[in-house]
């Protein structure tokens, strides 16, 4: 079966200021993603796991190498193509949550598809569907900021699932919220994974929510090591 | 901290050019509109006191007369008044050049042997040729540069019927005694005057000096009393003061909307401190942990803003001197049209005006920015380096700084209906409130508007939306549009029913088909009378009805008031609906002055002396004071002072016989009145006249309105481009404010284009919400000034008219400005990438 993630010998450099080199974000990352599959990457902060997520949501693009996602390399595509493409197929998860405040909890889920515009019926029983789901039907009309910080989270997942993408990545999801509303949230996030068959790939200083994950990877200074299959 | 002021401002400036730059203009142009203002008002009373100190300037005081003129006896008297060391005599005409449809030259006959400083130009002018040589005259260097003349060369001009010939003697350069003083004085012997144009034993005026160590009050109390109620004696000083109360109101409504502009102006300093100051709240943080006091980093801010406001007011004077060099010529041109005053004919240009303009505009910028840099010194410095949550801040305060701008507005609205009517200045009161508390409801009003839409999709009303969630921003700039929005509707509604009730005015009282008068006469008062062979020959021409005789005079009340006064033939049959009458039913007060000497008086006299139909109106005649029954008022647009109106035998049995200063024909049905008018011209030949159809009447009529308004409309313009940075302004703030949101819009999918059509959103939406508000307070601006302030002030009744084409215009004009202001900040935003995201995120 395909991966729905593949890199190839990603590297990303950053030029320094002043034309003094550069810093190596990301080295020779090579790795895939199956369908269902849930990764944990775990790291230090600046050791390259946000440029990791950024390059596989095709927000950036690596200095050389390959990222494949569904069977597309997001080199070959322009910026306006990326943009594009990350609507239908990635879903994304921040460590803020980033909820817009001048919308409602319904609105903010239903953002991805008003940015699409694909607003109608169908939308509006999906957005229904996925706040059930977490549990926060009833605050549909609320203003985001009337939510504790574990509800945000929620929202946001819902919003990232809105469209049935096949790939999540999350950003530190657990790192702006306490260990039980974490614990919470990361068990959500999983079963809700599973239930839509997307991959996930978590960033997380957590050991214990990595723990959650079908494999986990760790990353230095860029370096990223995947574990041998089996191991 | 000099030092960091001077590290720091280069680093803000690098970091966001367009917010200097668009603040800097913003006071610039708040500048400029102020600047030319008041040039303009100081230039459009300095022409005439420039004329004046020219030629009376060694003069203590004038005898002139409250009559047309003064008998040539006056004179002897004057001198045989006890105290007078020496006076001399002026003869005083404004005559026509032939040849130049209406440029007036001003003939002054002088008693050339009399101690009056007469500036001729170069050695020797000869005055032997003054007294021998017939028409000879001295011209203003400037004069005769302007029109080729040279020393010898002959001038036809005209005054009334009468044609003369002045002959180029010497040059008399009067702006060397002031330099405002008219080129158009012409010098002559005055007893060549008298006779050239038809004045023998007439004077104007005549200048005396006081002897030495007399009390000048005191002789000018004597002279009154000696030479009758027939004259006045002022004093140099009276007479501009008077001038100046003829032109205080025009002078007044132009201060008054410079002013508006500034306000804008400052509103946009206001906002753009308050930004700048958001964004760098961690900066002022991390310089008080540093140890720096409240008052270093007070410093700090009023430094900057008024070093932004000392860059816009370089910007601003040049254009300001630019703005009234190239509006002069319009003002000019309506001061001598509705005043009958010296045209304008160079600047002075006091360095203390600039001195002004560049306090106000620095003063401006620092009070602008006064708030917000005390707000941000009296936090503590934790909240300083933490998250900012003014934005909530000034949402929770929306509904008071509502209620507040709202009830600012009533209280002052109830103030008016009880005590205030009655006080000459409320409307501007009025006014005042309405331009503070019309901004103060601008954060409510978006609130509102934007938490009432629905969103469904990525489009106008997701932008507009937004807008609610950065009050703080986005209210400043919808209140500084919505100011600026209220001036120009206001001011177009009083313009547009102002011309429409002017309109419909002409067409009731221009009746007649065509109008002739004598090329050097200016529509009221005097200027020479039409020949009574013109006068007889045109009722007897082909296709004339009946010819309507207008004489005028310029009249004075006991109080120095000057009076349009003019005699018609109350008798014409039909000729009632040539006054159309605010007061008095027009059968019974036409009969009144056609038969018992009654006068009508028009609205303007009525107002400011509060006359009505049965009061009396003292006016001076040749043989001292006369009291004329009032039969009625009415409507009259008159902008000198007040128009009195009597039958023609009331008038010459009062002021003598005397020429008529205009005549109205009417025509047989069916004839084209320009071919008549055509066919008149021919008849007429070389004779001095303007012929003019009703239509053409009517035209130049609209034109000259059309003219006086003309700074009316630049002072829109500015105040709303003010408005428009205002847009550009802010949203280049909000593009770098949400970058966080921006990014994430580009992170779940949006393209570029589709952020950039939401500023563009957001432009139009503040244009929306600044027009909305802006209409409504520019609705309540036009009603006082149509029904409070140019009541007050010039007397005149306006009926509201709604000019739906321009206010349609100006509506398109400024949403359109407002996404035109837009495009810049959506190209900026544009352009921002999800992966600014990670960099917020940290």
């Amino acid at each position: 079966m395909k991966p729905v993630l593949a890199f190839v010998q990603v590297r990303k450099t950053y030029p320094l200021s002043g034309g003094k080199g550069s810093r190596h974000a990301l080295c020779e990352a090579t790795f895939a993603v199956a369908a269902g599959q849930k990764i944990a990457i775990v790291g230090r902060s600046g050791s390259g796991k946000s440029t990791l997520l950024h390059l596989a949501a095709g927000i950036d693009v690596p200095t050389t190498g390959q990222v494949w996602v569904s069977g597309r390399d997001l080199g070959r595509l322009s910026e306006g193509e990326r943009t594009l493409f990350r609507r239908h197929e990635v879903g994304l998860i921040f460590q803020f949550f980033h909820l817009l405040s001048h919308l409602s909890v319904a609105d903010n889920v239903a953002l991805p598809a008003m940015i699409a515009g694909e607003n109608g019926a169908a939308t509006q029983r999906r957005v229904e569907e996925l706040l059930v789901r977490v549990g926060l039907a009833d605050r549909r009309r609320d203003p985001v900021q009337k939510l504790s910080g574990g509800e945000m989270q929620r929202v946001a997942i819902c919003r990232a699932l809105l469209r049935r993408p096949r790939l999540l990545l999350a950003d530190e999801p657990t790192g702006n919220l306490d260990d039980d509303n974490g614990r919470r949230v990361m068990d959500l996030l999983l079963a809700l994974a599973d239930d839509e068959g997307a991959a996930l790939l978590f960033v997380t200083h957590s050991r214990e929510f990595a723990r959650l994950a079908d494999q986990v990877w760790e990353i230095q200074s860029g370096q990223l090591r995947v574990p041998e299959p089996g191991a | 901290m000099i030092g960091y002021f001077a590290c720091a401002l280069g680093a803000h400036f690098r970091a966001g050019r367009s917010l200097f730059l668009l603040t800097i203009f913003g006071v610039a142009l708040g500048v400029a509109a102020v600047l030319s203002i008041q040039i303009i008002n100081r230039n459009a009373l300095a022409a005439f006191e420039g004329s004046m100190h020219a030629l009376s300037g060694d003069a203590d005081l004038s005898v002139l007369g409250r009559t047309p003129s003064l008998p040539d006896s006056l004179y002897v008297r004057v001198l045989a008044t006890p105290g007078v060391q020496a006076a001399w005599p002026l003869y005083r005409a404004n005559v026509a050049l032939a040849g130049k449809r209406r440029f007036y030259l001003e003939v002054i006959g002088v008693d050339l042997f009399a101690p009056l400083r007469v500036p001729w130009q170069g050695e020797g002018a000869e005055l032997a040729g003054a007294l021998g040589r017939p028409g000879w005259a001295a011209f203003s260097p400037a004069l005769a540069q302007e029109q080729g003349w040279a020393a010898g060369d002959s001038v036809q001009v005209h005054r009334g019927a009468e044609a003369a010939w002045l002959r180029v003697g010497a040059l008399v350069d009067f702006q060397k005694l002031s330099p405002l003083a008219s080129p158009r004085m012409v010098v002559m012997d005055i007893a060549q005057a008298q006779h050239l144009l038809r004045g023998t034993g007439q004077l104007h005026q005549i200048d005396v000096v006081v002897a030495k160590g007399a009390d000048v009050a005191a002789m000018q109390a004597r002279l009154e009393q000696e030479l009758g109620p027939t004259v006045r004696v002022p004093t140099p000083e009276q007479r501009v003061q008077q001038t100046a109360g003829l032109l205080s109101a025009f002078r007044l409504n132009l201060t008054a909307l410079s002013l508006i502009s500034l306000f804008v102006g400052l509103f946009l300093v206001y906002s753009s401190t308050q930004a700048s100051l958001v964004r760098r709240r961690a900066e002022f943080g991390m310089l008080r942990s540093l140890g720096a006091t409240r008052a270093q980093v007070f410093g700090l801010i009023v430094g900057e803003v008024a070093l932004l406001g000392g860059l816009g007011v370089l910007v601003g004077l040049p254009l300001g001197y630019w703005g009234a060099r190239a509006n002069v010529g319009v003002v000019s041109t309506a001061l001598s049209n509705l005043y009958l005053l010296e045209e304008i004919h160079a600047l002075e240009l006091p360095w203390w005006l600039f001195g002004m303009a560049a306090l106000v505009g620095v003063g401006g910028a620092v009070a602008g920015a006064l708030m917000p840099a005390l707000d941000m010194c009296r936090r503590d410095t934790r909240s300083l380096l933490s998250a900012f949550t003014l934005h909530e801040k000034i949402g929770s305060l929306a509904p008071a700084l509502g209620a507040g701008g709202l009830l600012l507005m009533a209280v002052t609205g109830v103030w008016y209906w009880t005590l205030g009517r009655d006080w000459q200045p409320a409307g501007f009161v009025l006014a005042l409130s309405l331009l503070l508390g019309l901004p103060l409801t601008a954060p409510l009003v978006v609130k509102a508007l934007t938490g009432w839409m629905r969103v469904r999709n990525f489009g106008l009303a997701y932008s507009l939306r937004s807008l609610g969630t950065r009050l703080q921003t986005t209210a400043f700039a919808v209140a500084a549009l919505a100011v600026a929005v209220s001036m120009v509707v206001g001011t177009t509604l009083m313009i547009g029913s102002f011309r429409r009730t002017l309109e419909v005015w002409i067409q009731t009282t221009v009746q007649a088909d065509v109008y002739v008068s004598p090329a050097s006469w200016r529509g009221q008062g005097e200027g020479g009378g039409l020949d009574e062979g013109v006068v007889a020959g045109l009722a007897t021409q082909p296709g004339v009805r009946r010819v309507d005789r207008l004489r005028g005079l310029t009249g004075y009340s006991p109080a120095n008031q000057p009076l349009a006064l003019a005699g018609v033939d109350m008798g014409l049959p039909s000729g009632a609906g040539r006054f159309a009458l605010l007061q008095g039913e027009a059968g019974a007060a036409f009969a009144q002055v056609h038969r018992q000497g009654a006068v009508l008086i028009g609205e303007t006299l009525a107002r400011r002396q509060h006359l009505w139909q049965g009061d009396m109106l003292a006016i001076c005649v040749p043989a001292g004071v006369r009291s004329f029954p009032i039969a009625g008022v009415y409507y009259d647009y008159n902008a000198q002072g007040g128009a009195v109106v009597m039958d023609l035998q009331t008038l010459e049995a009062h002021w003598g016989p005397g020429p008529v200063s205009s005549a109205a024909l009417y025509l047989d049905p069916g004839l084209d009145a320009e071919r008549v008018a055509d066919g008149l011209r021919d008849h007429f030949g070389s004779a001095p006249l303007e012929i003019r159809s009703n239509q053409r009447l009517r035209r130049e009529a609209m034109d000259i309105f059309d003219q006086t308004f003309a700074v009316t409309k630049l002072l829109q313009g500015i105040s709303w481009l003010i408005a428009v940075c205002g847009i550009a302004l802010m949203l280049l703030v909000l593009a770098r404010e949400q970058i966080p949101e921006l990014a994430l819009y580009r992170a779940l999918g949006a393209t570029s284009r589709q952020v950039f059509l939401l500023f563009v959103g957001k432009g139009l939406g503040m244009g929306i919400f600044g027009l909305v508000l802006g209409s409504m307070g520019g609705v309540l601006l036009a009603m006082i000034l149509i029904f409070v302030i140019n009541r007050v002030y010039f007397g005149w009744t306006i009926q509201l008219h709604w000019p739906w084409a321009a206010l349609a215009t100006q509506g398109i004009t400024i949403l359109g400005a407002a996404v035109l202001a837009s495009l810049y900040p959506a190209r900026k935003a544009s352009r921002t990438l999800a992966s600014e995201l990670r960099r917020e995120d940290g």
